[in-house]
């Protein structure tokens, strides 16, 4: 078995661009690395019946987001041949134009670093207990639904 | 026995946490058809729960102090 150390992901708040860009400073010094490759989730304004999505306010079961967050990753490094792999999610509100999920990996050549951070995009959405509660300028509100 | 219910997402619009003691819930079966009865408005949602931190797949036996979280379909992301 492996040993388990549970990472955090959650941020409170959006992720700051400058975030992000200190995050792919920081490979600099992973030589090995020929390729990166990243997701950035942001939140739309959408139009519902002519009311605008001004944020969405997140909220999870973080243990056990955390736990099946942890199941995700030994089995993303399992499939492909990873350098690193870097995930964090929002909690709180986050607002419309604002970045929600950023996905970060890396590897030798870039097939592998592409096809895993689409996988764990699509994987982290539908598995993790995550939910975001859309808010409308005039504060009124919809539970989103991911498609 | 004492359960402890924690919701999220819309289902905490109508279902707050709370422990509660009750008698004669022994499986995740009964404790879903308690719910649904004692709460209406989740017959209408898809919803999951986890039993311990564990999501429940099949009927799953439950033992006293319990926490079982009540999940409607997840939209992280």
């Amino acid at each position: 078995m492996s040993e388990k150390k549970i990472k955090n992901i959650f941020v409170d708040g959006p992720i700051a661009p400058a975030f992000i860009a200190d995050s792919i400073a920081k490979h600099k010094s992973k030589t090995a690395i020929g390729g990166h490759s990243i997701f950035m989730g942001q939140v739309r304004k959408d139009e519902i019946d002519s009311k605008f999505v001004a944020a969405i306010d997140y909220t999870a079961y973080e243990d056990l987001a955390l736990e099946k967050m942890h199941q995700i990753r030994e089995d993303i490094f399992e499939k492909y041949p990873l350098n690193c792999m870097h995930i964090y999610h929002s909690l709180g509100r986050v607002k419309a134009g604002e970045i929600c999920l950023f996905v970060f990996t890396s590897s030798a050549h870039r097939k592998p670093a592409i096809a895993a951070c689409s996988e764990v995009v699509d994987r982290l959405k539908a598995e993790l207990p995550i939910w975001g509660k859309e808010i409308f300028e005039d504060e009124t509100h919809q539970w989103k639904e991911n498609i | 026995m004492e359960i402890e219910i924690i919701s999220f997402g819309q289902i905490t619009e109508f279902i707050n946490n709370q422990k509660i003691e009750v008698d004669g819930i022994a499986d995740t079966d009964a404790f879903k058809q308690y719910l649904e009865d004692r709460f209406p408005a989740l017959k209408g949602i898809k919803y999951k729960l986890a039993l311990n931190k564990n999501i429940v797949q099949q009927n799953t036996e439950i033992l006293n102090q319990a926490t079982i979280a009540i999940m409607p379909p997840f939209s992280g992301g």
